[in-house]
């Protein structure tokens, strides 16, 4: 392919990459989306040589008036754009710029255009970048730097040939049949240095210091709409995104990399007070959590408890997207939490929270311990509350009997309030049906409506029933809302948790255990084994959350630890390297002591041995090191060199020659040289010769002169130089 | 270009110097202005915003200055290039000075090379440009060279420029190729009847010699390798010794040309003419056979004929100067005591540009004097 061709094929994809950057980002309108993708092709199309496609562009092909109008006219939208419709710079700004684009397409004539082309994709990539974090834009990143580094090769070659082109003085020359196509080698060529500039930037990307100054900058977009964790939550509000495939959250823990089997609940809020229909919370104080340490904030546990009840603590590395709500999510119950955090507050009921929502990706890290019930409480048959406990976690809303019989009939047997809870759990999950479709929303009693009418329901439904038993029972209890992590990710080995996987449990107070997690809900009957589709998602969201944590979170902290690991890696190193000499010092000092108890024992000729014996092996592993060196080196560099030096010693001999006056005339050959020389200047004559014939051997015969031949060569033109010619 | 004397320290000294010989220097094109703009524009988002593909686009602009910088110094790396110049060239006519480029690298092609002359310290433009060497291949580029003036061209160096590989930067390497070439007087046209005139006034001073004609010459002993054809057997029968016969040459012409080059800077100018009219004289001289002797000054090129001894004058003319009146080194009147006494000279044609000195023994000597009103009148045509 010529190079203009090439040249212009190039700079039509860059074109197009940086507008499906646009598109990924998804902020192209449709309407202006689809013209402008039919405009990049049929460009693309002629320049591939289709020659309909040509046709087209010649038709539409106008003056240079009507370009301009039409620039004016895109203009004034966008300042209409900016004013009036979307009211905002950026869409209005990328609505004007793909216009740019489109017109530019049309008017592609001198390199200037091209050049304007270059500044609008360049922007175009900006904006995509601006505007998504996906790892969708890895490709599109991948392709502008390839068709990058091709159109800036291109451009530049090109024009340089024209410009020469055009001066009728100039000599061109090259040294290739097919200068000025796209050869085999141009091409790995080309595509060799974008992948040196690929490498080149990945490491200056990780080198670049990270500053975020933040001036003038405005939070872009709301964050993800959640359900249910709000001061307030009406009963049947979970129900409606139980369907929702988004994602909310990507949950590690890297101290159980195989923790895939495990459900892990992760805890936003708690409520305590129920008015029939919704859940809310009675008290919204909320205290600033204190800093440990450097960006670590410590949760203060209300009430003792024995160590016998608290778990191993488990670490969670989050990832949490943008939501609507302050809450963070934590598996229970969150003791120290890390992050990027101006600041971080806790409810009542150990709830976290931001000062504000998260406007963009948040990445945390939590360590949590889980309450276990102690025996003791566990075989106790009655538990004494607090008061504080008693007025807070066992209000009641207006109930009818057939709850209260309920729960009586189903604990009759039980002695232990321990036993109660679980004995309401397990008739709960044994008695009742999952499902979503309840139609229970705009019930008047929904719980009532659940437990002896409908009988079907999903968590908000069985949790809020399991708390208002208990609570009839006198036993303190509370609702939690929060995810239920289900979804484990055998490629990233996380967590993938979504919308649909909101959840709602209970947690029960014991005085000495603290508060127990107890979940009612039966496990949905949708649940199934992951097919080969849904793997190859898994796969993808792992990348994303590789590109997520590796490229898009990566902060000054990350390159401060990468330099402390450094630096943690050379002491140890060092430490390594000190510990093993020592060791071999031992060892030495030991063998040589050993030596010389053996020495004075040994005879004479045995100690000669040993001592010759070693150096000789060290003599004969140096000329085979040495060998094979001199094997392995390319020869065709010191031959070069040779060859030269012996002309060098030749024309110096001439020199010597000439300055004796005999002088070598261009067509006479070394041998006639010689002859001459021995005419002219007999004593030197057997000189000249044997330098002649070295530079014969060594320049013409392809066999290399050692360094003997030189050095004799070079000792021959000294003495020559010390000669002197009789004259008369 | 390597060279035994880098085994030595003083050849290293050199290698050294001669490296820093070769220096280098960049320059921002216009694109390149751009280009950096648009990444100090990408550079203040990335710090504002913190955001990464922001600083994922920076690395990308600042791979690819850096990729720039790295191409363009391997395009000129290793290059070697040689300058083939003639011994000799006229001054006003264009010669063929050829070009050697040769890419050492061992692998790297080199791409979008320009090439220039540098004379006197400022670069000469003469066209050349490489688009594509492959590795360890060479080329020839040629280029025509018009010399000024007379005397020696010293070419210093020459200059290679690349803006590969994206047009962002130039490069530019010095190389030191110097080359010195000897610029001979302009050959001009002269004027029939001129050397008609000096001709047939130089036919009167032959002298006989040996050569191809009709005429005796002499008779002498037959010796091997003569031609049996020019037996004279009338005197061969008489002496019974084989006797042969020479003719006189009728070709027997020779002239010497005198050239004063004394003469006060007001006549430069006409100085240059007359070295001119010799060098034309001598060419058309030349070009009839005739035995030819220049002095310059004091400068004797010897009697001789043919193409060599023709570029031997050639040489004395390229190199003369003008010399103030006063000097004595530079009167032309020793030159011509001189050569009276020799009676081989032929017809001898003086050339003086200033007649302000002592003029006499020139004008004894020279069979014609060609003065400043002369010289002018010859050379108006030039």
């Amino acid at each position: 392919m010529p190079f203009e061709q090439a040249f212009r094929l190039s700079s039509i994809l860059l074109t197009a990459t940086a507008f499906a950057g646009l598109v990924f980002a998804r902020t192209v309108p449709v309407w202006l989306a689809v013209p402008i993708t039919i405009i990049l092709l049929i460009i693309l199309l002629q320049t591939m040589g289709w020659a309909y496609g040509r046709r087209i562009t010649e038709r539409i092909s106008a003056s240079s008036i009507m370009w301009n109008v039409l620039l004016v006219t895109a203009f004034g939208f966008f300042l209409l754009n900016v004013t009036a419709i979307s009211r905002e710079l950026l869409p209005a700004g990328i609505h004007f710029l793909i216009m740019l684009l489109g017109i530019k397409l049309f008017t592609l004539q001198q390199r200037r255009d091209y050049r304007h082309l270059y500044a609008i994709s360049l922007m175009a990539i900006l904006a995509s970048a601006a505007l998504t974090t996906d790892i969708g834009y890895v490709p599109i990143f991948l392709c502008y730097l390839l068709t990058v580094v091709w159109s800036l090769l291109l451009y530049h070659l090109t024009n340089e040939t024209s410009v020469h082109a055009a001066t009728p003085t100039g000599e061109r020359a090259s040294v290739a049949p097919s200068a000025g196509h796209v050869t085999g080698g141009f091409f790995w060529l080309t595509n060799g240095i974008a992948v040196i500039t690929f490498t080149l930037t990945l490491a200056l990307f990780f080198l670049l210091p990270r500053v975020s100054a933040g001036l003038l900058q405005k939070s872009r977009g709301e964050g993800l709409k959640t359900t249910g964790f709000s001061e307030r939550v009406d009963l049947g509000m979970i129900g409606s995104v139980k369907e929702d495939p988004q994602i909310v959250m990507r949950v590690e823990l890297p101290d159980q990399p195989a923790a895939g089997k495990e459900r892990l609940y992760l805890r936003g809020l708690a409520y305590d007070r129920y008015n029939g229909s919704s859940w809310s919370t009675s008290s919204r104080e909320r205290r600033n959590l204190g800093l440990i340490a450097d960006g670590i904030f410590a949760v203060r546990s209300s009430g003792t408890r024995t160590p016998s009840s608290i778990s191993e603590p488990l670490r969670q590395d989050i990832l949490l997207e943008a939501l609507d709500t302050s809450v963070l999510f934590a598996a229970p119950f969150a003791e120290f939490i890390s992050g990027e955090f101006s600041g971080m507050q806790v409810d009542g009921m150990t709830g976290l929270h931001l000062p504000f929502p998260a406007s963009s990706r948040i990445r945390y890290s939590v360590t949590s311990r889980e309450h276990h019930i102690i025996s003791d409480e566990q075989l106790a048959s009655g538990l004494d509350y607090s008061n504080s406990i008693r007025d807070r976690y066992l209000q009641l809303p207006e109930l009818s009997m057939q709850v209260i019989d309920l729960a009586q009939q189903v604990t009759g047997s039980a002695p232990t309030p321990y036993e109660k809870t679980v004995a309401i759990q397990q008739h709960l999950l044994n008695s009742y049906r999952y499902s979503l479709d309840t139609g229970t929303t705009h019930s008047t009693r929904p719980i009532e409506d659940f437990l002896f009418t409908r009988k079907t329901g999903y968590c908000e439904h069985y949790a809020t029933a399991m708390v208002l038993l208990l609570r009839s029972l006198g036993i303190p209890a509370r609702l939690v809302t929060g995810f239920l992590a289900t979804e484990w990710n055998d490629f990233g080995n996380y967590f993938t948790v979504r919308q649909r996987d909101a959840h709602a449990w209970v947690e029960v107070y014991y005085p000495h255990s603290g508060w127990i997690t107890m979940d009612p809900t039966p496990a949905s009957t949708a649940a199934s084994s992951p097919s080969g589709w849904e793997a190859l998602q898994r796969i993808g969201e792992s990348l994303r959350l590789q590109w997520d944590r590796v490229f898009i979170r990566y902060s000054a902290r990350d390159q401060l630890a990468v330099v402390y690991s450094l630096r943690d890696s050379s002491d140890s190193a060092r430490d390594y390297l000190s510990r093993w000499m020592i060791t071999l010092k031992t060892t030495v000092s030991q063998t040589l002591g050993q030596i010389k108890a053996h020495a004075k024992s040994a005879s004479p000729l045995a100690l000669w041995l040993a001592a010759i014996l070693p150096g000789v092996g060290l003599a004969l592993l140096f000329v085979v090191i040495k060998k094979t060196w001199w094997d392995t080196i390319p020869s065709h560099r010191p031959t070069i060199r040779k060859q030269e030096y012996i002309a060098q010693l030749y024309k110096k001999m001439l020199d010597v020659a000439a300055k004796q006056g005999i002088i070598k005339h261009p067509t006479l050959t070394p041998m006639e040289f010689v002859q001459l020389v021995r005419r002219e200047w007999s004593e030197a004559g057997s000189m000249v010769a044997d330098l002649t014939m070295l530079y014969c051997r060594g320049r013409f015969s392809g066999s290399p002169l050692t360094h003997e031949e030189l050095s004799l060569a070079g000792e021959k033109i000294r003495a020559l130089q010390r000669m002197s010619r009789a004259t008369g | 270009m390597s060279n035994p004397s880098r085994h030595t320290p003083i050849g290293q000294l050199a290698s050294r110097i001669r490296h820093l010989a070769t220096r280098r220097s960049i320059r921002l094109t216009s694109e390149g202005t751009r280009f950096l703009l648009f990444t100090i524009g990408i550079g203040i988002a990335a710090i504002n915003t913190g955001n990464n593909l922001f600083y994922l686009l920076l690395a990308m602009m600042f791979s690819l200055v850096v990729i720039s910088g790295l191409l363009s110094e391997l395009c000129l790396r290793c290059l070697d290039l040689h300058r083939h110049v003639p011994d000799l060239i006229t001054a006003h006519e264009p010669t063929t000075v050829t070009l050697s480029v040769t890419n050492r690298n061992s692998r790297f092609p080199t791409f979008s090379l320009r090439l220039f002359d540098v004379v006197g310290g400022q670069d000469v433009d003469r066209g050349l440009f490489v688009r594509y060497l492959p590795a360890q291949r060479s080329l020839l580029l040629s280029y025509p060279l018009l010399a000024a003036k007379r005397g020696w061209l010293h070419l210093d160096y020459i200059r290679a420029e690349t803006l590969f590989p994206f047009g962002l930067f130039l490069k530019r390497a010095l190389y030191p190729v110097e080359a010195n070439i000897l610029v001979g007087p302009p050959i001009k046209p002269l004027s029939l009847r001129f050397i008609d005139e000096l001709v047939c006034e130089g036919q009167g001073l032959a002298l006989p010699r040996r050569g191809h004609g009709t005429q005796l010459y002499n008779l002498r002993l037959y010796q091997p390798g003569d031609d049996s054809r020019s037996i004279h057997w009338m005197t061969t029968a008489r002496t019974s010794q084989l006797v042969v016969r020479e003719t006189e040459a009728e070709d027997q012409r020779r002239m010497t040309i005198l050239l004063s080059t004394t003469a006060p800077e007001e006549c430069d100018s006409l100085f240059e003419q007359s070295v001119t009219l010799v060098a034309s004289l001598l060419w058309q001289l030349s070009t009839r056979s005739y035995p030819l002797r220049l002095i310059v000054g004091q400068e004797d090129a010897g009697l001789g004929f043919g193409s060599d001894h023709l570029l031997t004058m050639l040489r004395l003319l390229a190199l003369c100067e003008r010399q103030n009146p006063g000097r004595p080194e530079a009167n032309i009147a020793a030159s011509a005591s001189a050569l009276s006494r020799d009676t081989e000279r032929g017809y001898t044609l003086a050339i003086l540009p200033w007649s302000g000195e002592d003029v006499t023994a020139v004008t004894v000597t020279a069979d014609r004097v060609l003065h400043a009103a002369q010289i002018e009148e010859v050379t108006h045509a030039f």
